[in-house]
């Protein structure tokens, strides 16, 4: 039900307790939101096929138990780049979300840790940070801006 | 002619009330929040994040960036019930 409102004045929470149907636990993504934000362009680039996979087959049919498939996949590709970042970047990437959780999550307020992790990631594991789309100097490559 | 401090005595008490409870207010929200300031401007997208954040760490504000979730995650996603309206 993803067009659910959200409830208008909560009385409570209901925790469903029949129990899953067989064979539908699957592996989730253990990174929280800000981690998540932080390495949300090196995600976008590393699990592009995927994720685009997933988003056409979306695309056909909205409805959940179609594209279970595909999301495992996303998901996976996910959890791999997760460990990648662990192994070789933890320091640099808990620097940048720590940054961006006393900020509101904004991207703007966190260049520093984002430019030393950027470049350990790319250095690392070859994977860059790309806005699509940006037409002249991407904003996190610009030298002279008001946050910094 | 000396200074008038008695008229300068107002003018710390409204300071210093405003002070106080100013710096009350402000522990009050890094204290809800964990020691961050508070979120703002949240839209439907941050409230569903923060309440899987809440799911995955049982804090309101921690954050953690382990691989895989913990095993209560599958089962642990609540429906908010609301009261009916008329």
């Amino acid at each position: 039900m993803a067009t659910h409102r959200e409830a208008s004045l909560p009385t409570g929470k209901f925790v469903d307790p029949t129990p899953a149907p067989a064979g539908s636990a699957h592996p989730e993504v253990g990174a929280t939101s800000a981690p998540l934000k932080s390495a949300a362009f090196f995600i976008g680039t590393y699990c592009k096929d995927y994720n685009e996979d997933f988003m056409l087959c979306k695309d056909e049919n909205s409805d959940p138990a179609h594209c279970l498939k595909e999301g495992r996949k996303v998901t996976r590709c996910a959890m791999d780049l997760i460990t990648k970042l662990r192994e070789n970047c933890e320091k640099e990437w808990e620097a940048h979300y720590k940054c961006l959780e006393k900020h509101n999550q904004e991207y703007y307020a966190c260049r520093k840790p984002e430019r030393t992790l950027n470049e350990c990631v790319f250095s690392k594991l070859k994977v860059e940070k790309v806005i699509p789309g940006a037409s002249n100097t991407p904003i996190h490559l610009r030298e002279n801006t008001i946050y910094n | 002619m000396p200074v008038p401090f008695e008229a300068l005595i107002p003018l710390g008490l409204i300071t210093g009330f405003f002070g106080a409870s100013g710096i009350l207010f402000n522990k009050l929200k890094t204290s809800i929040n964990e020691g961050q300031p508070p979120r703002y401007g949240l839209d439907r997208w941050d409230r569903v994040m923060l309440d899987r954040d809440y799911r995955l760490t049982g804090t309101q504000r921690g954050q953690s960036h382990q691989t895989s979730a913990p095993d209560g995650f599958s089962t642990n996603s609540a429906w908010t019930l609301e009261s009916e309206h008329i």
